[in-house]
C-alpha cells in the first residue's frame, strides 16, 4: 500500500510479470519508440516536415501508459516531441515554426498530459479493487480455515436446495466428498419423508416468510452416502449475498457427538422416569405391604373358620363374624387399589398446547438413535387440522418413542419396511394419532392383554410400554387401542385432545 | 411337650385385623390369646412373669418389633418370641434371629405354619436346639458348593437377594436357585429355619 507513488513497482503484480519479464516489457517499448521514430522520419522524407506525424507518437503513448506510470507517460511524450521535432526539418530553429505547427506542438503536449492523469486515475482504481480483492482472498482463506476445524458439518445452499459448500466435517458426517455433491440437491443427504417434502418447506418459507426451521434447533434424520441414516441436530440461518439468498445449515451428529449423546440419555432417563417406570417399582413395595394386611388377615378368617366348621356344632355365629370380616377385608385391600390408580392415573400431566407436527417429526428422529436396522421407511402423513394438541410434551414424546420403537421391532423379519404416522382430526373433535407398520401384527396369544404391564413377546424387553403409553394417554383424558391393518401390520392409535377454541390454534 | 390351654397368647399388632383375625384362627385352634395395639401397651400391660408365647408385627409405630424383643430381653422374659414381617423385611427377620427371637413368620401365613412355630416355640428352650438337627446341618453344609454358601452367608448375613445378586455378580433369580439348592440340600424346611440353624452353629 506504501508504494502506490511507484506504479512500476506494482506492475508485476497487476500484469503478473516477473522482473525478467518486465525487461523485456520495457525493452519493447524501446523498440517500439525507435520504429515509431524511423517510419515518422521516412514519411517526412517522402512528404516534407508535416508536424502533424507528431500525433504517430499517441498509441506509443498509451501502450506506456497502460504498462507503466504518469512518470513514463511524461518522459516518453517529451523523447517523442524531441525526436520528431529534430529529425523534421526544416524545425530549427523555431523561429522557422508556423502557427499550425505550435498549435499542433501544444495539442500533443496536452494530449500527453492527459493520457497521464487519466491512466494514473484508471490505475490508482484498478489497484484499490486489486487489493479488496486479495483481501477478499484472504478473509476467504481464514473463513474456510474455520469452517473445517468446526466440528459441525456445515452445508450452504442456494434457494435452489443446490448444495454450494460442503465442510470437510460434513464429509465426514455424510460420507460424500465435496465436489461430489456441490452442485446437487441438498435433498440427497435427506431420507424419505423429508426428501419429497424439503421442496414444500422451502416453498413454504418463500410463500410466507414463516420460519419453521430457521434459527431453531430441530432434530432430524440424516442420510449417509451408504444409505444408513442417522439422527442429527439441525441449526439453519439464512444469509443474503448479492441480493442471493442462501441457506446455511450446521449439522451435529447426534450418535457421535459424546456430549450429545449425554443429552440425549439425560433426556430418555427424564422419559422413563416420567413415565413412572422407577415410580412403579418404588409403589411395588409400598403396595405389597399395604395388601399384606388385609390378605394376612383374610387368610386368618378363612382358616380359622374352616377349623371351626369341624367341630360337630360348629359356632356358626362366629363363623359369620369371622366370614364378615374377610369380606370388609377384601374390600379394604380393593380400596388401596383404587386409591393408588387414582394416585397414578391423577396426572401431574401438564397439559400446555404444543405443536403436534414437530413433536411427531422430533419424536421420529430420535427414535432412531439405537437402531441399526434401517431398511425401515418412515412418512409422516400429518393433517394441517392438527397442528396444535393439549399434551404434557415429553409424556406424549414417551408414547410415540415406544409405539415406533415397537412398530421398528416389528417389522425386523418383515419383507416390506414401512412405518407411517399419520395424524387426524375426528368429527369429534379429538385428534387421533397413529402408528401403522407392516410387521407380522399382533400375537393372538397376548391382545388380550396388551396394554398390562409386564406383558411381552420379546426375550429382552420388560413389557412394560404399552402399559405406560395406557397410563400416559388416559391422563390426558385420551385412549389407546390397535387395529389390525389390511395387510396385516399393526396400527397404534390414541386420542388426544385440541386446545379450546381460541387458544394458540396457529402456533408456529 | 405338652401346651397347657392355659397358656396364654399375646398377639402385637398396630393393625387391628390383624390383630382380631389371629386371635380368631387362634381361637378356632382351642388357644386363648390377648391383643395388644402396640409395644408399648403390652410392656405398659404390668405383666412380669409371662408365660404361653409372644407374637410380634416388625413395623410398627413408636416401638418396632425389634425394639420390643431387645427390651424383653433385656428385662430377662422366658416367653418366646415369634416375629411377623411383612413383604421384603427379610433382612430385619434375620436380625431379629440372630437376637434371639424363637421364630419369624412371613404375613400372610397359613395356618399351619403359624400354629406349629407356636407349638414348636413353647415346647423346646430357646438354646436347645436339637443336636442331632445341628449335626446333620454341618455335615450338610458341608457338601455345598463354594457359591451355594455364598449364597447361604449373605442370606444369613441378612442381605436381600439383589444385594447378593450384585455382590457376587449373578441375577437375582440365579441367586434365589441356590436358595432353593441350599433349602433342599440342608433339610431346611422354611427361610426361618435355615437361618436359625446357620445362626445355631455360629455361621
Ligand atoms: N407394532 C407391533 N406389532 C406387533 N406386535 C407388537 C407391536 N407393538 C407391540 N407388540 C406386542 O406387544 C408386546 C408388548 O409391547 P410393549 O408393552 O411395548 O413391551 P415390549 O416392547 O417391551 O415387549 C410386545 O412384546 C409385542 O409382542
Ligand atoms: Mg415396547
Amino acid at each position: 500500500m506504501g508504494n502506490l507513488e511507484n506504479p512500476l513497482q506494482l506492475l508485476p503484480v497487476r500484469f503478473g510479470l516477473s522482473h525478467r519479464q518486465r525487461g523485456w516489457a520495457l525493452f519493447f517499448l524501446f523498440a517500439a519508440f525507435f520504429i515509431f521514430g524511423t517510419i515518422r522520419a521516412q514519411l517526412s522524407n517522402l512528404a516534407g516536415g508535416d508536424h502533424r506525424y507528431l500525433f504517430f507518437f499517441i498509441p506509443l503513448i498509451i501502450a506506456v501508459c497502460i504498462l507503466s506510470g504518469w512518470r513514463f507517460v511524461l518522459v516518453t511524450g517529451l523523447a517523442c516531441l524531441i525526436y520528431s521535432e529534430l529529425l523534421s526539418p526544416p524545425v530549427w530553429p523555431p523561429r522557422h515554426m508556423t502557427l499550425p505547427h505550435w498549435i499542433t506542438v501544444v495539442v500533443f503536449v496536452l494530449t500527453v498530459f492527459s493520457i497521464a492523469i487519466g491512466g494514473t486515475l484508471m490505475q490508482r482504481t484498478e489497484r484499490a479493487a486489486i487489493l479488496a480483492a486479495d483481501q477478499a482472498m484472504d478473509r476467504e482463506k481464514r473463513l474456510n480455515a474455520i469452517i473445517s476445524t468446526i466440528r459441525d458439518g456445515i452445508i450452504i445452499i442456494d434457494k435452489n436446495a443446490i448444495i454450494q459448500s460442503f465442510s470437510e466435517a460434513a464429509e465426514g458426517l455424510f460420507g460424500y466428498s465435496a465436489q461430489e455433491v456441490i452442485g446437487k440437491s441438498l435433498t440427497v443427504l435427506m431420507p424419505e419423508p423429508m426428501r419429497s417434502q424439503h421442496h414444500n418447506y422451502m416453498q413454504h418459507y418463500f410463500d410466507t416468510g414463516e420460519k419453521r426451521v430457521i434459527g431453531k434447533i430441530r432434530f432430524v434424520p440424516g442420510l449417509r452416502k451408504d444409505g444408513t441414516q442417522f439422527p442429527i441436530e439441525l441449526t439453519v440461518g439464512v444469509l443474503n449475498s448479492n441480493g442471493e439468498t442462501y441457506f446455511i445449515g450446521f449439522v451435529r451428529d447426534l450418535t457421535e457427538a459424546e456430549a450429545n449423546r449425554k443429552r440425549m440419555q439425560d433426556m430418555q432417563a427424564e422419559l422413563i422416569h416420567i413415565s413412572r417406570l422407577s415410580m412403579l417399582g418404588e409403589m411395588g413395595s409400598a403396595l405389597a405391604h399395604e395388601l399384606n394386611q388385609p390378605l394376612s388377615a383374610i387368610a386368618n378368617y378363612m382358616k380359622g373358620s374352616a377349623r371351626l366348621l369341624e367341630a360337630p356344632e360348629p359356632d356358626l355365629s362366629k363363623i359369620r363374624d369371622a366370614l364378615t370380616s374377610a369380606g370388609d377385608q377384601a374390600l379394604r385391600a380393593g380400596d388401596i387399589i383404587r386409591h393408588l390408580r387414582e394416585f397414578v392415573g391423577k396426572g401431574e400431566a401438564a397439559l400446555k398446547p404444543e405443536n403436534l407436527h414437530q413433536l411427531i417429526e422430533d419424536t421420529g428422529a430420535l427414535a432412531l438413535v439405537g437402531l441399526s436396522d434401517n431398511g425401515v421407511h418412515l412418512t409422516y402423513k400429518l393433517s394441517p387440522k392438527t397442528k396444535t394438541v393439549m399434551a404434557d410434551k415429553v409424556q406424549i414424546q414417551q408414547v410415540l418413542l415406544n409405539l415406533i420403537r415397537n412398530a421398528y421391532e416389528s417389522m425386523r423379519d418383515s419383507q416390506k419396511r414401512d412405518l407411517v404416522v399419520s395424524t387426524n382430526l375426528q368429527k369429534s373433535g379429538e385428534i387421533v394419532i397413529s402408528v401403522a407398520d407392516t410387521g407380522p401384527g399382533l400375537d393372538p396369544e397376548i391382545v388380550n392383554r396388551l396394554f398390562q404391564p409386564f406383558v411381552s413377546t420379546k426375550t429382552e424387553s420388560m413389557g412394560v410400554g404399552l402399559s405406560i403409553c395406557r397410563t400416559i394417554v388416559e391422563a390426558h383424558g385420551g385412549t389407546i387401542w390397535f387395529e389390525t391393518a389390511p395387510e396385516g401390520g399393526a396400527i397404534f392409535k390414541f386420542t388426544l385432545r385440541k386446545p379450546p377454541e381460541g387458544i394458540d390454534d396457529d402456533q408456529p | 411337650m405338652m401346651t397347657s390351654p392355659e397358656q396364654t397368647i399375646h398377639i402385637i399388632d398396630d393393625d387391628k385385623a390383624m390383630r382380631d383375625s389371629l386371635s380368631f384362627l387362634l381361637h378356632s385352634a382351642g388357644k386363648a390369646s390377648r391383643s395388644y395395639t402396640s409395644a408399648k401397651a403390652f410392656l405398659d400391660s404390668g405383666i412380669d412373669d409371662l408365660d404361653g408365647c409372644i407374637i410380634t408385627d416388625v413395623r410398627m409405630p413408636d416401638m418396632n418389633g425389634l425394639e420390643l424383643l431387645a427390651e424383653l430381653k433385656a428385662r430377662g422374659t422366658r416367653a418366646p418370641i415369634i416375629i411377623m414381617t411383612g413383604h421384603g423385611d427379610i433382612p430385619l427377620a434375620v436380625e431379629a434371629l440372630k437376637a434371639g427371637a424363637a421364630d419369624f413368620l412371613e404375613k400372610p401365613f397359613d395356618d399351619q405354619i403359624i400354629l406349629q412355630a407356636i407349638q414348636k416355640a413353647m415346647t423346646s428352650a430357646p438354646d436347645s436346639e436339637s443336636d442331632t438337627l445341628k449335626d446333620g446341618f454341618v455335615a450338610e453344609l458341608a457338601t455345598l458348593s463354594p457359591r451355594e454358601k455364598d449364597v447361604l452367608l449373605g442370606v444369613v448375613n441378612g442381605k436381600p437377594n439383589k444385594v447378593i445378586a450384585r455382590e457376587l455378580g449373578i441375577s437375582p433369580r440365579t441367586v434365589e436357585v441356590y436358595r432353593a439348592h441350599v433349602m433342599s440340600k440342608t433339610g431346611a424346611h422354611s427361610l426361618s429355619d435355615l437361618v436359625r440353624m446357620s445362626i445355631a452353629v455360629g455361621l
